[in-house]
């Protein structure tokens, strides 16, 4: 039970010091969706002149909410994984000096990641309603979502982070791969309105497009996800993180030495 | 002694791949061919020891013989590559003190943090917590940020959280040196209570002194091999024997550092009022020192002094000239400084001279001289058995 207490204080010392000396501290983690939000609503309404996607059944017709609903939990996900990468190797100190459970390191990074994504997720719930969209009925099934895609991150951010410490190179490539991933994600668009069919495929199955499909469903459309799409985020879910724990522990007894 | 094993280390070898230029780049995994440009080296080679309840084992070698890579193996730190270490008992390895604190943090939370890296539940934290603080001797700066704290203060937390974790086998990592004397002498007090209370010690040093002085048993290393076992006085006699092996006894001079604008040339001893250069004297003779010196250029306000050191590193005296304000106002070319020191108390045994100059602030350092010379005390009046020195006991028994 001790490593219980280690992981506690791990998440929390990533919580308390994350902005530390800066003026505007947690309001920060607003700003960069907001900022997105901003620059990506004025591309894709007044340059692209394209419109909001319309909630099935809620009606909703709202881009910002639409955006930030799918922006939120993907910046969760890539967040945690690239903060993980550099967590374990930023463990270097500890891991070449204390023997202690490696992958708290990364779990400590994602439940930090994922409070913050809850207080996230309950002011966008707070901007909805004063639009006039109460997703409150659907907030046990949110969280539900949001648990799965915690887990699936975990097990992303498992296999890359010890990865990283064998060959730097997964973080930069982890950079230039979050990215291909937002685009490839219903984030920005409308998945509807694609015709190539990969890209509808990748958009609507693929891991990320899954979770943010699934997401919008719950809070733009007002409507549960389909028992098929739920039963893929288990699947994604615990699958990512069976294997990113089996790969993460046949590799961190050799930290030490790697490091 | 039939005693239960606590730490059994059983053929334990680690070879490390030593790279002729790390590889942590997919360029170098998938170029391939330069992968193979390593060689196995043997850190550790086919150990094996046991530590029993309650003792207090020590871990002998010079640099690069393995120490700190067994040291390593046993805290579970790094994997053997054959062999078996089994530990039996909660185990606390110090390793490195304040691994894991963190700047912005405040002590408190530093102290929770560090015990929960060293395997503590909160609630037994919380328990120690303040017996931890006390320890530490800084209850007024707990709720500030450690980046605030001096490094003493650091070392200072960092060790009583260590200290308290409470461990049934304890593994130390030469770190016995932290903080001011009185701290030291806390910490000394610790671990002959940790001796006490039967809990048991690994101490990894090359600070032959304390193995000496606190080490039931101990090893030696040399090159990742066991080169001998059992009792420590003799292992760190042979030790000592062997780092200065080959070297002409008394010729030393051969470790030297600071700027060099001063040196010590040379030094003679003689006994008495004889001329004859000796190294050698009886306990409780007069002797007369001599340290030659050359400054090749005019050196402001030097102190010149020097130590003396028992073979086992135990530091008997080190005046200076400043002690006895001898401050010329600078020295220039070539002379010597005399000391005399009459009926010396010293008992017999071997002893190492090493000189330094320094500024009048003792801060810089222009000459330091390891062993400028070895020389040797015999029996004489009073003989005594034990220790280094005799303050000339008078006894008597009434009855």
């Amino acid at each position: 039970m001790a490593h219980r207490n280690l992981l506690y204080l791990l998440s929390l010392k990533e919580l308390r010091t994350r902005y530390k000396k800066s003026v505007l501290g947690w309001a920060w983690s607003l700003f960069n969706p907001l900022s997105q939000m901003l620059i990506f609503t004025v591309i894709f309404i007044y340059v692209f002149k394209a419109s909001a996607p319309i909630g099935d059944p809620s009606g909703v017709k709202n881009f910002p909410l639409y955006f930030l609903a799918g922006v939120l939990p993907f910046n969760f996900f890539s967040l945690s994984v690239g903060v993980s990468i550099a967590g374990v190797q930023g463990g270097a100190g500890l891991i070449k000096k204390v023997q202690f459970p490696h992958e708290h390191l990364v779990f400590s990074v994602v439940i930090a990641q994922f409070i913050t994504l809850l207080i996230e997720m309950s002011l966008l719930t707070v901007a909805m309603a004063v639009i006039g969209h109460n997703i409150l009925p659907w907030l046990p099934m949110l969280i539900g979502v949001l648990v799965l895609l915690g887990i699936f991150s975990a097990g992303i951010a498992l296999v890359l982070g010890a990865a990283n410490v064998f060959y730097h190179d997964v973080n930069y490539l982890w950079g230039i791969l979050s990215q291909l991933l937002f685009y490839a994600t219903p984030i920005i668009y409308n998945p509807a309105n694609i015709t190539l069919r990969p890209l509808v495929l990748i958009a609507n199955y693929g891991p990320t497009g899954s979770f943010i499909t699934a997401i919008h469903n719950i809070v733009y459309d007002s409507r549960l996800p389909g028992p098929g799409r739920m039963l893929e985020l288990v699947v994604f879910a615990f699958g990512s993180f069976a294997i990113g724990s089996w790969i993460f522990n046949r590799l961190s007894p050799r930290f030490a030495e790697e490091m | 002694m039939s005693r239960d094993n606590v730490l059994t280390v059983e053929h334990l070898t680690k070879s490390f791949r030593l790279h002729s230029e790390k590889t942590n780049s997919l360029k170098a995994l998938i170029a391939g061919k330069k992968r193979n440009r390593y060689e196995d080296f043997l850190a550790l080679d086919d150990v094996t020891f046991d530590v029993h309840e309650g003792e207090v084992f020590g871990v002998i070698g010079h640099n690069g013989s393995g120490k700190s890579t067994l040291l390593k193996c046993m805290a579970g730190i790094l994997q053997p590559t054959k062999g078996s270490v089994q530990v039996t008992k909660r185990m606390s390895a110090l390793l490195e003190l304040g691994a894991g604190f963190h700047p912005e943090l405040s002590g408190r939370d530093n102290v929770f943090l560090n015990a929960a890296i060293l395997g503590m539940g909160r609630r037994e934290i919380a328990g120690r917590f303040d017996e931890i603080v006390e320890f530490s001797g800084l209850e007024s700066f707990i709720d500030s940020p450690v980046k605030t704290y001096s490094s003493g203060m650091y070392v200072r937390l960092a060790f009583a959280v260590a200290i308290n974790v409470d461990p049934q086998l304890l593994i130390i990592d030469e770190i016995l040196a932290v903080g001011d004397v009185t701290f030291q002498q806390k910490c000394a007090e610790k671990f002959v209570d940790f001796r006490n209370e039967g809990r048991t010690i690994v101490l990894v040093t090359h600070a032959m002194a304390s193995v000496k002085d606190m080490c039931d048993r101990a090893i030696w290393l040399t090159h990742g091999v066991v080169t001998g076992e059992g009792d420590p006085a003799e292992l760190v006699e042979a030790y000592t024997e062997t780092m200065l092996g080959g070297r002409d006894r008394g010729d030393g001079m051969s470790v030297r550092r600071g700027s060099g604008e001063i040196q010590i040339e040379r030094v003679e001893m003689f006994v008495g009022d004889s001329e004859v250069p000796v190294k050698r004297f009886r306990t409780s003779e007069s002797i007369r020192l001599r340290l030659h010196y050359s400054a090749r250029k005019s050196v402001p306000k030097p102190v010149f002094g020097f130590r003396i050191e028992h073979l086992g590193g135990t530091a008997l005296t080190s005046p200076c000239t400043r002690d006895v304000g001898l401050l010329p106002d600078s020295i220039s070319g070539d002379g010597y400084v005399e000391v005399t020191m009459n009926d010396v108390p010293m008992l017999p045994g071997t002893y190492d001279l090493h000189t330094f100059i320094t500024d009048f602030n003792r801060q810089h350092e222009y000459d330091n001289v390891q062993v400028a010379l070895r020389f040797d005390v015999m029996t004489g009046k009073p003989y005594e058995t034990g220790g280094m020195i005799t303050l000339r006991p008078q006894w008597q028994i009434r009855s």
